[in-house]
């Protein structure tokens, strides 16, 4: 039963823009930044994020915008109001990227003080968090908490966004209870939850292959960074190194007492 | 356009079909089956108390952060422990930071981002085992005035009691009058 609806809501003046700013990127999500003002890295969960001087607030209903560039003193500059059911919101490139209970915003942040919606990804499903890289945007839908009678299978969709004001659903593989997710070359990690964690093969980015479903390890969010997955979850917080092949070695754990 | 229109009107159906809850026909909400959300308040005054405390267990761990060698994890709804990951096989904890209601962090430089309820704090950490409250902007945050679920009841809000600071699923002998 296909039940999976995508509606787009073209605006050829945000198109035109985003085409404009395409060419001048900076950086991407990144960490490396000049030390001493090294911005962070969250996961996937998270409702607040920082780039270059600029700080993100995703609240239950609004994106909050607020400016740096005096770090003590933030001011705020803007916000846009969204609907409700506001979850996550991830940076990636010019772009921010806000996962909602039905669906994804797409805003162009070329000018971060002003940030514009390009489009709106949506779903008839809950819908949690997104990652990207390149032109594709990993999404988990977990079902169970919007439309509990007719309940969807949880899935994880392989969405395009090479075209950033109109996304297109490629690919959609069914999922437990999937939670936070992150990205690494062509490593895919997913959190089931309570159910554990899944790695996938994403060397085909629109073909995730599933490589490892570990149970033991409750999965909430996960970080990728530098060849470590930081994982928290219900049991604790688990560190694993890894690789672009088959490497996925336990580091650390620390349990919840 | 006449096709569009076909598809548009399709997923509003499909929309409204799917996601039509079962009705509780005693209140008109969602059915009940013996459980709510009740809500957990602090007063501003509890909310205000920002400290830094000896390092302690996890319980119920929340998001993460990292930041260079610094691997921040949220204790939810209670603040930050801070840990030393320079080598991930040995993380070491520093200390706790007590922000109340405190759920999401970013950080730049020494200086960290956080909600502590509805307000929005800074804090200076420069040194994470004496950290420093340099700003507060209140009322940053709209309050979480309902659970973030859908088809469920919870206790209505009574601002006389605080601010809420987290929803805990409860069993309820009858459903409370709130409900979305």
């Amino acid at each position: 039963m296909k039940t999976r609806i995508i509606q787009i809501r073209p605006n050829l003046f945000a198109f035109l823009v985003a085409v404009m700013f395409w060419g001048c990127e900076a950086g991407s999500r990144s960490a490396d930044v000049s030390p001493g003002m090294q911005t962070g890295v969250g996961g996937s969960m998270a409702r607040f994020a920082i780039t270059g001087n600029t700080l993100y607030i995703a609240t239950q209903q609004s994106l909050e915008v607020y400016d740096i560039t005096q770090p003590d003193q933030p001011s705020k500059t803007t916000k846009r109001d969204l609907g409700v059911g506001i979850e996550t919101i991830f940076p990636y490139k010019n772009n921010l990227f806000i996962g909602a209970n039905n669906g994804m915003y797409i805003f162009d942040n070329s000018d971060p003080k002003a940030p514009r919606q390009l489009s709106f990804y949506s779903h008839i499903q809950s819908c949690d968090p997104v990652v990207v890289q390149g032109d594709y945007a990993y999404v988990t839908l977990r079902n169970g908490t919007t439309c509990r009678r007719f309940a969807s299978p949880s899935s994880l969709d392989v969405v395009d966004i090479s075209n950033l004001s109109s996304p297109r659903l490629l690919t959609s593989l069914n999922m437990e209870s999937p939670y936070g997710l992150g990205v690494d070359g062509n490593r895919l990690f997913v959190g089931e939850g309570s159910k554990g964690l899944k790695l996938f093969d994403i060397s085909d980015p629109v073909k995730p292959v599933l490589k490892k479903f570990r149970s033991d390890i409750p999965t909430y969010d996960v970080i990728p960074y530098r060849s470590t997955l930081i994982i928290t979850g219900e049991k604790g917080i688990f560190q694993y190194r890894y690789d672009d092949k088959d490497q996925f070695d336990l580091l650390s754990k620390i349990p919840v007492e | 356009m006449k096709q569009s229109i076909l598809i548009f009107s399709l997923s509003l159906l499909l929309g409204i079909v799917a996601c039509d809850p079962p009705i509780d026909r005693t209140t008109g909400g969602p059915a009940f089956d013996g459980t709510g959300y009740r809500a957990v308040y602090a007063t501003a005054a509890e909310l205000a108390k920002i400290e830094t405390q000896p390092p302690r267990a996890l319980r119920k761990p929340g998001k993460i952060y990292v930041q260079g060698n610094y691997l921040f994890v949220n204790e939810q709804g209670e603040g930050l422990h801070v840990l030393d990951n320079a080598d991930p096989a040995k993380p070491r904890k520093i200390s706790f930071l007590k922000i109340p209601g405190n759920n999401d962090i970013a950080a730049k430089g020494r200086y960290l981002y956080a909600d502590n309820a509805t307000d929005l704090v800074v804090l200076d950490i420069g040194d994470p085992t004496s950290v420093k409250l340099v700003k507060r902007i209140e009322a940053a945050i709209p309050p979480q005035n309902f659970p973030a679920l859908q088809q469920v009841y919870f206790e209505c809000p009574d601002a006389q009691k605080g601010t809420i600071v987290a929803w805990e699923k409860v069993a309820m002998s009858s459903p409370p009058a709130c409900f979305r």
